[in-house]
């Protein structure tokens, strides 16, 4: 196992435990959240959970994980396309970018 | 060519009742084949294999649309019972031509009516009319002349007999059914019903008539002579005949699959089908802001010209075709991007398909990649409509982004090869960044047709990934315990969706929309757990629900960064106008989100949920104001309509969203002042206004610190001083619009508080409200401290999400009541299941079609004639041979006749009329034997009130007329009553509590009896053998006379202005009024006397409509009923027309017609209703006393009431409203000359308490459950009533003529209250003087008061 696939998991189950507290379902919804999990269709995740979320973000690895501008830089039919996959694939790529730098 | 667009669609096709069905089978690649249904033809046709015979048929699947064939004749104006007699597809096409109207925006929507067309392609087969038309002319002709051939002995009446049975199995003669001969008619009955003045006119070119027909109309556009044309294909033909001939051909698959350039495809399968499409010039279709689409690009038609043979297709031909198309177009097909989706005529016929695809590629070649495909895989070829079948799918294609797939194609053509095309058997996403595509249909006899469709300039990106929505679904499940709702619940998914919805009672509830096992399972640990789940995975559950102590809150969006609200079925269910929606600039934008809010508050309100407050973000203030009813609608639609959106002129300065609180914004803008706060809209949402750069450099600056944020896409500067020197038009339009004080609480979020009521003080907020921040975080957390725990969004957007985000764990509900997610309707129904499960009572029939469709019959099939002929053993009569030899026989037959006649007319006197009779039986009234009454209580109450004394269950002055005419009939054995004189309603029956009466019948003269009920009311009733004939006339009205009436029939009875329950409301629209008339439709309700009952309402309606004072009225004298047949049965559609004849300062006098279907069933005359004193000020307490009083707070806390009731009659109608029965008991023991001002001393506490209490957060209370008592030596105390809990209120209460005044105080501080006079006397504690209403007589009276300890002066100063 390499170093990246294992924080690749890390990330995602931190990314679960951020989504089930941001959306508040009282561990009553016990479906899975992977990779292909997506935050519109399968989530219904509305703006303002975007911006619950991207503060949790900003609390666990600080400012070097910045959800705001990726975001920012998305189109709205990205956004409604977005997976959790790609959010962990940007949570990695900005730790290791950070860890590099 | 000039471009066309298609705004509009509709088809109905085999398995697509409708475009959106179309389009999810499209996508899903949903095989609609069947096998063919036995109506269509009789099973013994068909021949496994061989058939070498004209009349056996070796293939018997294709494509049908039985199910989904009916049509609403009322819709258009034709009677149903001649819905059966009419060619079927006339009808079909003027639905599915409706529907298209509809999608394009509906009628409104349309220019000029002799500017718009009707084209449709449909060939002259034997359709389903014209088949029975044949066979009741010339099949029962042959019948009897072949049996009259076979059976010599039959005589002829034995022959008319057969044949009467025969032409008896094909319905009623009509004269209808022989339009189906005349083929135009599927076109002309379309612009006949519809209106529409252009051309209208059929055009026949085989499987190619469809798309000549869109030819025809890109002419009559391209030209200038229409500016609107439905064009389309109608093909409702599967006769055996039809069948025949492809079966003869061999043309039909023998292996009853249809597959398009599959290597082994052997035929096709007969579909049928309906499209239309509504077009315009593009240039237009820009202009008028309608959604186009796709664009036509070029069209081409030519024919094949002499060539091989008739029926073989030549590419010659269809090369020409498809090549003049793209010419039209000014593109070459050639090149590699020209095309991306070529939907083929694909017949799946090996020399069709071979041909199709030596044209493509000659004309296309084989360079390049596209998706060629043919929807007869899934349909059937449906012949002169394939052409349009086709073309609508292709433009959803181009519209949509998605390339579909074609089914059975494992193995394609080996001709593909030679082609770019190839098919697909999954729909994927269309990304090229011009979307085109090119439509074949090519007939028969070769006639070929091709159209060049291109996506509109505004047209969205093709979606990632491709979702079509099914259609929602809800699950309701209601239960008395948790225990027992989690038992329903353990049933297994499939039984639980299959599961009829419940909404019977039950105070645990569970709502489910569009149910999945994750969502299933959701809903079982819910309930198990007894935990609130409130919309997540669309599953709503409260173990507490929420509206059973709190209240209900409509708030209203202002503009979003995203605006797309799905409105349009909605305006088109409830038959409301469809705003227009169109955010081009900030002035559509606005007037686009007003005007959904005000069509989603109206729907709301039609479904029965209203709320009892409401708030607004950002110019959704107005929406709530508007909602508030403090403007009248027709004030609102003036304004709306002189509006200039253009015009608008605001500061260019910018907004920014920021995704963190209020504190966190005001610091970092602190030290930059071209930055204001505009909006705190929830703890992580604020926004700022300012000049861009500096709102750009905020914006990055938060973004760095990882706080989401946004500028939005519009500029305006609301909400702060910026927009001050723009402020005129905003004045100017305050200056044009007098408010009148809300109906429920509007709340500001200005100044965080309610609106004042009156005209200068609402103005005063308007403005700040412009110049001032939006407060909405606080204004949400002040609505949940007065007790708002469900919020709905009345609009699209995340409004809601702001609510969640400031109330967070807090008990709250906020559902939207539109959204992206899913249809307007489907919206509404996600809002009415969730608010049922916090305990509203939503009409969840008023979100399905109300209307009743009348299925339409598609077969012709062969007639069985359920009789037998006598086969004779000597002739038709035994004696008829013989009386030729024997004058005897002769003599005997013509005796037996006689004697059988003068039988007849012996049996024929006996049928005689018996005497009137005297009849005299007591009655006993009660809600027992009456429960309907609990429907016609004059007094609401809280739900669950135990008396029902103090509902005041009256019986219906028509119930009183309907058991006279009942004892009528009862005297007069085998009459009907035809007419009623003289009814006079002299006093009120009521059901509770139970009482008998007499009703007396007392015959006058041979034909006419008087009845009497009690001395509660009186009549003559006129008997008769039979109903006379009733008029022909029906009454009409000048439109020009008339307007839309201000309200629906909803809002009618929503707003009580009428008090009548479910049971009474039969008026189901109320269709215009004037002047001096009114007319609606009543569905009979099916109560006694419930019909007639409606008359005086939709009588009531013209009053409320019409008249400003003394509005109240009730029924004292009938003059006349004539009644013309038996009484329309419940449920059934009557129409209604009042007149009014006569109006006085104390009657009002009207005259009426009900006609059911065209027929008039009963005319009434000298309809006198008697006014009752009423006043503006006291209609909010009389219609909804529970949340209104009639006595106005002063400043200084205390209560005064005007007595604005000046006799008995009058008083009556209020006294009823606030006093229970025992207080009741106590009024009327008192001598009559004190009981005037003890009422207004009642009154005045009541409302001083309740006021209290609502002070104080509670919700709705009636008059009655505040017991006022007092010891009769003037300490008055006040009590709950009938388990109303009260908290310890001090009371104090004076009178004095016709002023009524009262003090009220929490939790023992003394009160005292006192009025005098003014200089009669020296008086203690506070002082005011107050003067009477100016309607009553001058008089002026100085109040004194005192609250707290310090007096403790509690005399009753009376």
């Amino acid at each position: 196992m390499t170093t990246t696939e294992a924080s690749q998991e890390v990330v995602l189950r931190e990314i679960s435990d951020m989504l089930r507290k941001v959306l508040d379902e009282q561990g009553l919804d016990d479906t899975e959240i992977t990779t292909e999990t997506s935050f519109h269709e399968d989530l219904e995740l509305e703006s303002i959970d975007l911006v619950a979320l991207t503060g949790l973000i900003a609390e666990r690895w600080g400012e070097s994980v910045n959800l705001a501008e990726f975001m920012a830089e998305k189109e709205i039919d990205e956004v409604i396309a977005l997976k959790v996959g790609d959010l962990v694939d940007y949570v990695v790529g900005s730790l290791r970018a950070n860890a590099g730098s | 060519m000039a471009d066309i667009a298609i705004v509009g669609m509709s088809v109905l096709l085999p398995g697509a009742p409708d475009l959106q069905s179309y389009w999810r089978n499209l996508v899903n690649g949903t095989d609609s084949i069947t096998e063919v249904p036995a109506n269509r033809w009789d099973a013994g046709y068909f021949e496994q294999g061989g058939a070498n015979r004209a009349d056996r048929v070796y293939c018997r699947r294709g494509g049908f649309v039985d199910e989904h064939a009916s049509v609403d004749p009322a819709r258009f104006g034709i009677m149903p019972n001649s819905v059966a007699g009419a060619e079927p597809d006339q009808l079909i096409a003027m639905r599915v031509a409706a529907a298209a109207i509809a999608d394009a925006g509906g009628d409104r929507r349309l220019p000029a009516r002799d500017r718009v067309g009707v084209i449709l392609g449909r060939g002259g087969y034997l359709t389903p009319g014209l088949v029975r038309l044949d066979q009741r002319v010339r099949t029962a002709e042959q019948l009897v002349r072949t049996l009259g051939e076979l059976v010599p002995g039959l005589g002829n009446g034995e022959l008319d007999r057969v044949r009467a049975a025969f032409t008896e199995q094909l319905g009623p003669e009509q004269p209808e059914s022989a339009i189906g001969l005349v083929p135009n008619l599927a076109a002309s009955r379309v612009a006949n019903r519809l209106d529409l003045r252009g051309p209208a006119y059929t055009v026949d070119a085989a499987c190619a008539s469809s798309l000549i027909a869109v030819d025809h109309a890109v002419n009559e556009l391209a030209s200038g002579r229409c500016d609107t044309v439905l064009a389309g294909g109608v093909h409702h033909c599967h006769d055996i005949t039809f069948w025949s001939v492809f079966s003869q051909l061999r043309a039909l698959s023998a292996s009853q699959q249809i597959k398009p350039f599959h290597r082994e495809a052997d035929g096709i399968l007969i579909g049928e089908g309906t499209g239309v499409v509504v077009l315009k010039r593009l240039v237009d279709a820009e202009r008028d802001g309608d959604r186009v689409y796709a664009v036509i690009r070029g069209t081409g038609v030519a024919s094949d010209g002499r060539s091989a043979s008739l029926f073989n297709p030549d590419p010659g031909g269809q090369v020409t075709a498809v090549r003049k198309a793209w010419q039209a177009a000014g593109l070459d097909p050639a090149a590699e991007d020209s095309i991306g989706l070529l939907e083929a005529h694909g017949t799946a016929t090996p020399a069709g398909d071979q041909a199709e695809l030596s044209t493509l590629a000659e004309v296309f070649g084989s360079a390049g990649s596209a998706v060629i495909g043919s929807v007869k895989s899934m349909i059937g070829h449906t012949m002169p409509a394939a052409g349009i079948a086709s073309l609508v799918k292709a433009a959803l294609a181009v519209y949509h982004g998605v390339l579909l797939p074609t089914l059975h194609c494992e193995d394609p053509h080996p001709g593909l090869a030679a082609t770019r095309f190839r098919p697909i058997d999954q729909a994927r996403p269309w990304s090229e960044p011009v979307r085109r595509a090119g439509v074949n249909a090519f007939g028969f006899g070769g006639i070929n047709a091709h159209v060049v469709l291109e996506q509109a300039p505004s047209a969205k990106p093709a979606p990632r990934s491709i979702t079509v929505r099914e259609p929602s679904r809800v699950l309701r499940f209601a239960a008395d315990t948790r225990e027992d709702l989690a038992r329903l619940l353990q049933a297994d998914d499939a039984q639980l969706t299959a599961a009829a919805p419940v909404s019977s009672g039950g105070r645990w509830r569970l709502g489910i929309v569009d149910p999945s096992p994750k969502r299933l399972a959701i809903a079982r640990k819910a309930v198990d757990r007894g935990v609130a789940w409130r919309g997540r995975s669309n599953v709503w559950f409260s173990p507490d629900p929420l509206l059973a102590r709190g209240e209900l809150a409509f708030v209203f969006p202002g503009l979003e960064a995203e605006f797309d609200p799905r409105v349009e079925d909605v305006a088109e269910h409830f038959g409301l106008p469809r705003p227009q929606v169109d955010g081009a600039d900030l002035g559509r934008h606005g007037t686009a989100v007003l005007g959904v809010s005000r069509l989603l508050d109206r729907a709301l309100r039609e479904i029965g949920l209203a709320p009892s407050s409401v708030a607004g973000h950002s110019i959704g203030e107005w929406s709530a104001m508007i909602a508030s009813r403090m403007f009248t609608g027709a004030a609102i639609d003036q304004e709306l309509t002189a509006f200039d959106p253009s015009a608008l002129e605001v500061p260019g300065v910018e907004f920014a969203t920021l995704g963190c609180g209020v504190e966190r914004v005001r610091e970092a803008i602190a030290d930059r002042p071209e930055l204001l706060l505009s909006h705190d809209n929830s703890p992580n949402q604020t926004i700022v206004c300012g000049p861009s750069a500096a709102v750009a450099e905020l914006v990055a600056e938060f973004r760095k610190r990882a706080v989401m944020s946004q500028v939005l896409p519009f500029r305006s500067g609301f909400h702060t001083p910026m927009l001050k020197p723009y402020l005129k038009p905003f004045l100017d339009l305050a200056d044009r619009l007098t408010p009148d004080a809300p109906e429920v609480a509007v709340w500001s979020a200005t100044t965080v508080s309610p609106y004042p009521a009156d005209a200068q003080g609402i103005r005063e907020l308007y403005v700040r409200h412009l110049l001032e921040p939006v407060r909405f975080r606080e204004v949400v957390e002040s609505m949940h401290a007065a007790g708002t725990r469900v919020f709905v969004q009345v609009g699209p957007g995340q409004l809601g999400s702001l609510i969640d985000d400031t109330l967070r764990e807090r008990d709250h509900l906020t559902v939207a009541a539109n959204s992206v997610h899913r249809s307007g309707i489907d919206q509404l129904r996600l809002v009415a299941t969730a608010l049922w499960v916090e305990g509203a009572t939503p009409a969840f029939d008023r979100l399905e079609a109300a209307r009743h469709p009348v299925k339409l019959d598609l077969g012709s099939p062969l007639v069985s004639v359920g009789t037998r002929v006598q086969v004779p053993s000597g002739g038709p009569s035994s004696l008829e041979p013989l009386t030729a030899d024997f004058p005897i026989a002769a003599e005997l037959e013509a005796l037996l006749r006689e004697t059988a006649a003068s039988a007849a007319a012996v049996i024929g006197t006996r049928h005689q009329v018996p005497a009137l009779r005297r009849l005299r039986k007591s009655v006993h009234v009660s809600t027992a034997t009456m429960p309907y009454l609990l429907d016609h209580c004059f007094v609401p109450q809280r739900e669950g009130w135990p008396d029902e004394a103090d509902r005041r269950p009256i019986v219906p002055a028509t119930t009183l007329i309907r058991m006279m005419v009942d004892a009528a009939e009862e005297a007069a054995p085998g009459r009907r009553a035809v007419r009623v004189h003289g009814v006079r309603l002299l006093r009120w029956l009521t059901g509770a509590p139970a009482t008998e009466v007499t009703i007396e019948v007392v015959p006058q003269d041979s034909d006419r009896v008087r009845v009497t009920v009690g001395d509660h009311s009186e009549a003559v009733v006129e008997l008769a053998p039979g109903f006379h004939a009733p008029p022909q006339a029906l009454w009409g009205a000048d439109p020009a006379s008339e307007r839309e009436p201000e309200l629906t029939a909803r809002e009618f009875y929503d707003r009580r202005i009428m008090f009548h329950g479910p049971g009474f409301q039969g008026i189901t629209e109320l269709t215009a009024v004037g002047d001096r008339h009114v007319r609606g439709v009543i569905t009979a309700p099916a109560a006694p006397g419930a019909l007639l009952d409606n008359v005086g309402q939709l009588f009531g309606y013209w009053i409320y409509d019409t008249q400003t004072a003394k509005r109240v009225a009730f029924p004292v004298h009938i003059g006349r009923i004539d009644l013309y047949g038996d009484e329309p049965t419940a449920g059934t559609p009557v129409y209604c027309v009042v007149r009014i004849t006569e109006v006085t300062d104390t009657i009002f006098e009207a005259q009426a017609q009900l006609s059911v279907g065209g027929t008039v069933w009963a005319e009434i005359t000298g309809w006198q209703d008697r006014r009752f004193d009423s006043h503006p000020d006291t209609d909010p307490a009389y219609r909804f006393p529970e949340r209104n009083t009639l006595a106005r707070k002063q400043p200084g806390g205390w209560f005064a009431v005007a007595e604005r009731w000046p006799d008995l009659a009058s008083r009556e109608l209020y006294l009823s409203k606030y006093l229970s029965s025992a207080e009741r008991a106590v009024y009327d023991g008192l001598p009559p000359r004190s009981r005037r001002e003890w009422l207004l001393g009642r009154i005045a506490v009541k409302d001083a308490v309740r006021d209290l209490l609502w002070d104080n957060g509670s919700g709705p209370v009636f008059p009655a459950e505040i017991m006022v008592r007092d010891d009769g030596a003037g300490r008055v105390w006040v009590v709950g009533h009938h388990g109303f809990q009260l908290p310890e209120v001090s009371v104090s209460l004076a009178h004095r003529n016709e002023l009524g005044v009262s003090i009220a105080r929490l939790a023992g501080t003394p009160v005292s209250i006192a009025i005098e006079e003014v200089g009669s006397g020296p008086v203690h504690g506070r002082q005011a003087v107050i003067s009477n209403p100016a309607d009553l007589p001058a008089r002026q009276y100085v109040v004194a008061w005192t609250e707290g300890p310090a007096t403790s002066d509690q005399e009753e100063n009376a």
